[in-house]
């Protein structure tokens, strides 16, 4: 059996068809065109009669064989087959399509609970850190104001302890001066006198 | 360190041999004035004492000089044994540790007397009498005159200061002051 497959046996039954068609109309055209010049118009019918069939029946034949020989129906069932499987091929990649879309939109809808659980965590982590830093600061600022206390008391202590001792220094020196000027022979006995009585006193 | 151990070892030695003959006293009397004429001529101990002469030449000069003086033989060998010995130049501390060593012989110790006016006699006196009851020794003193003390005077005894000075005074009532002791 013939079969006629792919774009070249199409071609070839399409034009196989064409010339049997051309090949029937130039037959009837003919047949048509000898009447005109015929005898008796009865014989004349029949025999056009006739050869209408006789065509008709070639025509129906040949179609027949062409037809069989070209299995135009394994043809067309073939492209439905063929058409039915892209149509299944189809309807799977779109199947597949669509689980992968649901999938997409599954792992995206994923995503999207594990972005807002870390911003949360990171939210959380934030505000943590923040009140952390925050009570170190608070803590570290009143370090920093207790040494600045101990550190005033102790420079006012250091001033007042300076200030006392330049005071002792300028009265110790006071004192000296009044008494490198008031100083008599008198004074100078009585201070030997003491001193002599206090060495006695040792003895 | 070493001069005042070479100077007592010297002065020792001679303090030994005075002792024995009974003359320490005028020997050292001898040394004093011969540490004096030194003190007046500072070139005769620069020379005497330069090792860079021979010491016969050294000694020729030394001898020169006792010569003329009236020390006992003692204590001219005594110099001319410090001249060979290269001592000469410890004279100083040599007379001063004999100075001592008849002073404690003799049961005398010596005081300086450090005072901001002049002492008058009778003070002097009381204050002998009662450094002498203070030491149980005859006191033999020294008395020089520093301003700065104001007021007052210190006694040194050896390693005693008997300070009576009014810039001591004055001194301790500022260490008070400042050690807050009168607030």
């Amino acid at each position: 059996m013939i079969q006629f497959k792919g774009k070249k046996g199409k071609f070839v039954l399409i034009a196989g068809l064409i010339l049997i068609s051309l090949f029937i109309f130039c037959g009837l055209s003919f047949a048509s065109e000898g009447g005109g010049h015929g005898g008796t118009d009865g014989s004349q019918r029949l025999w056009d009669l006739g050869a209408r069939f006789l065509n008709f029946a070639i025509l129906v034949i040949i179609l027949f064989v062409v037809i069989k020989k070209a299995d135009v129906k394994g043809f067309f069932s073939g492209r439905r087959a063929e058409i039915s499987q892209k149509f299944e091929d189809l309807k799977k990649e779109r199947d597949a399509a669509e689980s992968r879309f649901r999938e997409l939109e599954d792992e995206l809808k994923a995503f999207e609970t594990k972005k807002k659980e870390i911003i949360q965590q990171f939210e959380a982590e934030g505000v943590a850190e923040k009140e952390k830093i925050i009570a170190e600061a608070e803590e570290r600022a009143k370090q920093i104001l207790e040494q600045a206390g101990l550190t005033i008391k102790r420079e006012i202590q250091a001033a007042k302890d300076r200030l006392a001792m330049e005071m002792v220094e300028a009265a110790a020196q006071r004192a000296q001066r009044i008494i490198e000027k008031e100083i008599k022979d008198s004074d100078q006995d009585q201070l030997v006198n003491e001193f002599i009585e206090r060495v006695e006193k040792l003895h | 360190m070493i001069g005042s151990k070479i100077s007592s070892r010297y002065a020792k030695a001679l303090f030994s041999l005075g002792q024995d003959d009974g003359h320490y006293e005028e020997y050292g009397e001898n040394l004093n004035e011969f540490v004096s004429f030194c003190s007046t001529k500072n070139e005769f101990i620069r020379v005497v004492s330069n090792q860079i002469f021979p010491v016969e030449d050294r000694k020729k000069v030394l001898e020169v000089v006792l010569e003329k003086s009236s020390f006992s033989n003692i204590v001219k060998n005594f110099l001319r044994l410090l001249v060979d010995k290269n001592r000469i130049v410890a004279i100083d501390g040599i007379t001063d540790y004999y100075s001592r060593l008849t002073d404690e012989f003799s049961n005398i110790t010596r005081a300086d007397i450090i005072t901001a006016k002049p002492l008058k006699s009778k003070a002097l006196d009381n204050l002998k009498r009662a450094l002498t009851g203070l030491t149980s020794k005859d006191v033999r003193t020294d008395v020089k005159q520093d301003d700065t003390l104001i007021g007052g005077l210190i006694v040194k005894i050896g390693d005693l200061v008997l300070d009576g000075s009014v810039k001591t005074q004055l001194e301790g009532l500022k260490e008070s002051l400042k050690r807050g002791e009168y607030n």
